[in-house]
């Protein structure tokens, strides 16, 4: 019965949204107001079905219904109530499903904001999304449907173990599809203008706005899947350049790319055509990311097993990206710029560069992640690149970046003199010499990390002056340019904590019995006992050490092996002691409790809380930007073929870069 | 209409198309060796640490398992413990671990952190690894005591991988 309920709602969903992408072409073809108006409906109906459709799959889990084919594939009466909610993400199925409900929240949410604005594009834009969720919504209904019905069984197997084992797992996904299926709506948008052939003024706040939300969901979904990592996989790594890693990373990083381009586009109206490819280019990865995770040609250990959908997001991918090319080589001749670059050394120029040195990153990972792949195709041999070429290639591209952060700001709009450049550039490197300094005296040795420790404290001065210029009225008036460097902020301490943590650890493996102790760092650790517990849905073999510095007692820590029913292969979880400047980390080999002996790796990492901490900063610098700012006046469409002077040139504290 | 764009997008897209589609029909997880059931290819390589060298004739009359591996290698740590073990544990086996892409010290220094039981040979060039065809590591060969290669595993193993096919190596 419950079952028969999903399948309803979901072939419901598959009918009003393909039938609401055709209104609402047809309605902007014609300049229909009524067309838009029940394009429109058709949206928030395919939210509210989507939502009606999670909601009974998420009953049939809590009342443990093993007649639908999803709960007897994920469900178990052993697991605590939290991990059967959180099942309904855990398996594919039931994570397309969520997919479908967070892109139906989104769409309905973009209507409702739009709805009595750009009356011109948003019949477009609406089609694209609907035209995106009917894919979707197809995918639940037929290769990946979780409402099949299956003979009712006692008990199920319970979801995979993995996801059991840290509450990071039950945050990230949610957080990595708001920021995936996010994506969607700045490619509406983006396909809209290019569909009315024209991008104006006033469309590029929705547009600017529909990208930074998912951005700032998806750089918290990346750093907590490397917190996870951390967490959970025992190496004492949170980033190993695996293909799933990656293929969260490839939008990310083009749209963090439009991002900066969309800044130089509004200033001096230039890069249109640009800015639209990045956005359209950013949803396209995120359909790539989809199928490397859920086809099963990728090896990873965030991916899920194989299964049939495989060729149908390819199709999907494959049509979404002719339809983006064709588009944009019909259209984006018309997408005239209304200015021009004036000098490549200037704010603009730089802005230039840090979108060319993305854009390389991207292709770079990209390349990294498929070149295996393209190897095994046509050589018919199998390879894999690695972290070597990763780094090699990744390391260059970053710190450049992290220059750029620090020089771009620095430089003025427009026309620069020679010492107007000399001058802003020459001061902040007094502070990037102090923190390579002090770097260089606390240890460091690797030149890359180095040559971060410089840039980061050049880059750390100007993103600080920059915050401070125009006093309090910032929060009311700058607001935007305001959360901008608060990113900034936060990226250069990620990036020179990367540097640091990576480069800088220590490392010792040891085998330990009751009550032997060894050293590392200033750290005494001592194995105090291997003890079994048992919980409902898992065994464990818990290690107890008990750490002291000095002779002071600092910590106990409680690396762990899990033995789950499901699993052959028992699951370490390492136990992290983490203070502001290092990280202690215990992570169990081997354990034996009978004869009360472990063998436990143990590393001090220097600076990794920072790289959690400021990833946060990260995001609530974009969601400070993301606020409006009260002062900006929504410019009608009739208005908004030029650019207004007073933004152009005017008032420093409207400046928004 | 912008011909350049539509020219590269497609060009691009077909590429990926293509290599994806490829990609469909495979499962990550099996690697072929068109090596299985044939002598394992010769190779004459310089101990770590101690220098001598170690050729595929002196492995003659035991089984033997051939382990490829890196220290830039994420799997490879996970895996090591398990080796080190087993080779304590099984003085009949001869056990040689093979680390291409990489510098003596940093194998000296992974080595000395993690333990070892076993001679690790470097493979400066590579061209043992291409040899044995090894898609990626870590990779592990096993050889039976004629030195014909009978099981080939790709990724980390645990003791029961490493064990049942070794078996197939043992009889």
């Amino acid at each position: 019965m419950t079952a028969a309920l999903g399948r309803f709602l979901i072939l419901a969903s598959v009918f009003v949204s393909a039938a609401g992408s055709i209104v609402a072409f047809a309605a902007g073809k014609k300049h229909s107001p009524e067309g838009l108006m029940f394009a429109r409906r058709f949206a928030y109906a395919f939210a509210a079905l989507m939502v009606v459709a999670t909601g009974v799959m998420e009953y049939a889990l809590l009342r443990h219904d093993f007649s639908v084919g999803y709960v007897a594939h994920v469900g178990s009466r052993e697991v605590p109530t939290w991990v059967t909610i959180v099942s309904l993400w855990s398996s594919l199925e039931g994570s397309i499903l969520f997919w479908g409900l967070v892109l139906g929240l989104y769409i309905a949410g973009a209507t409702w904001l739009t709805r009595n604005q750009y009356v011109d594009y948003m019949p477009f834009a609406i089609g694209t999304w609907l035209a995106c969720a009917t894919f979707f919504s197809y995918l639940i209904a037929a290769p990946a449907n979780p409402f099949l019905t299956v003979p009712a069984q006692p008990d199920g197997p319970g979801p995979n173990p993995l996801l059991q084992n840290h509450l990071l797992m039950i945050i990230h996904p949610p957080f990595l599809y708001l920021g995936y299926v996010g994506m969607t709506i700045p490619f509406g948008l983006a396909c809209a203008a290019l569909m009315r052939g024209r991008l104006g003024h006033a469309f590029l706040r929705p547009l600017r706005a529909s990208l930074l939300l998912p951005w700032i969901f998806l750089t918290i979904a990346i750093m907590l899947g490397g917190w996870w990592a951390y967490e959970v996989l025992g190496w004492g790594g949170y980033w190993a350049w695996d293909p799933v890693e990656n293929a969260s990373l490839l939008p990310w990083l083009t749209a963090t790319a439009a991002l900066h381009s969309a800044i130089v586009m509004e200033r001096r109206g230039v890069l249109k055509g640009w800015t639209v490819t990045l956005v359209q280019g950013s949803f396209l990865l995120t359909i790539l990311g989809t199928f490397m995770t859920r086809s099963g040609v990728f090896n990873s250990v965030h991916s899920f097993t194989q299964s049939s959908i495989g060729p149908t997001i390819l199709v999907f991918l494959t049509a979404t990206l002719l339809f983006s090319v064709v588009l944009l080589a019909l259209r984006i001749n018309t997408l005239e710029a209304e200015g021009k670059l004036e000098s490549p050394v200037s704010r603009e120029g730089m802005f230039l560069v840090n979108n060319l040195l993305f854009v390389l990153l991207t292709f770079t990972v990209l390349i990294g992640t498929v070149f295996p792949l393209a190897v095994e195709a046509f050589k018919g041999r199998q390879m894999s690149v690695g972290r070597p070429y990763f780094d090699s290639m990744v390391v260059p591209v970053g710190t450049a970046l992290l220059f750029l952060i620090g020089v771009g700001p620095a430089l003025p709009w427009g026309r620069v003199t020679r010492k107007q450049a000399i001058r802003s550039l020459l001061m902040p490197l007094a502070s990037g010499t102090v923190v390579a300094l002090i770097g260089y005296i606390a240890g460091a040795r690797n030149p890359w990390t180095i040559l971060t420790l410089l840039f980061g404290g050049y880059a750390a001065w100007v993103t600080v002056v920059e915050m401070s210029r125009g006093g309090t009225r910032v929060l009311r008036r700058g607001r935007r340019r305001f959360g901008g460097y608060v990113v900034h902020a936060g990226a250069v301490i990620v990036l020179v904590s990367i540097a640091v943590s990576s480069t800088m650890r220590t490392s010792t493996e040891v085998r330990l019995t009751r009550g032997q102790a060894a050293k590392i760092g200033p750290y005494t650790v001592t194995f105090l006992a291997a003890e079994e517990r048992t919980e409902p849905h898992r065994q464990s073999t818990v290690a107890r050490f008990a750490v002291t510095s000095n002779g002071k007692p600092v910590t106990t820590l409680e690396p762990r092996m899990n033995f789950y029913p499901t699993m052959r292969e028992p699951i370490g979880t390492p136990d992290v002691h983490s203070t502001i400047t290092r990280d202690l980390y215990l992570s169990i080999m081997n354990i034996d409790p009978n004869s009360q002996t472990v063998s436990v790796m143990m590393l001090i990492t220097p600076m990794v809380s920072w790289i959690w901490i400021a990833v946060f900063l990260m995001g609530v610098g974009g969601l400070i930007a993301l606020i409006p700012a009260r002062s900006v006046v929504i410019l009608s469409e009739a208005k908004d073929l030029r650019m207004p002077s007073s933004l152009a040139t005017g008032d420093p504290s409207l400046r928004s870069g | 209409m912008n011909r350049t764009v539509l020219v590269v997008g497609v060009a691009i897209t077909l590429a990926l198309f293509a290599i994806l589609f490829v990609g469909l029909g495979r499962d990550p997880a099996a690697i072929r060796s068109p090596l299985v059931g044939k002598p394992a290819p010769p190779f004459a390589l310089k101990a770590v640490g101690t220098g001598q060298t170690i050729d595929l004739a002196s492995l003659r009359g035991k089984p033997a398992i051939i382990n490829f591996w890196a220290t830039w290698c994420v799997p490879c740590y996970q895996e090591h413990p398990v080796l080190v073990e087993n080779a304590r544990m099984l003085p009949g086996v001869q056990f040689v671990g093979v680390v291409f892409n990489d510098t003596e010290d940093k194998i000296n220094a992974f080595l000395r952190e993690r333990g070892s039981s076993y001679p690790t040979l470097l493979d400066e060039q590579g061209k043992t690894a291409i040899a044995y065809g090894v898609g990626g590591v870590p990779e592990t060969y096993f050889l039976n005591r004629d030195g014909v290669i009978v099981a080939k595993f790709a990724g980390p193993m645990s003791t029961e991988i490493l064990q049942s096919n070794l078996a197939k190596a043992m009889q």
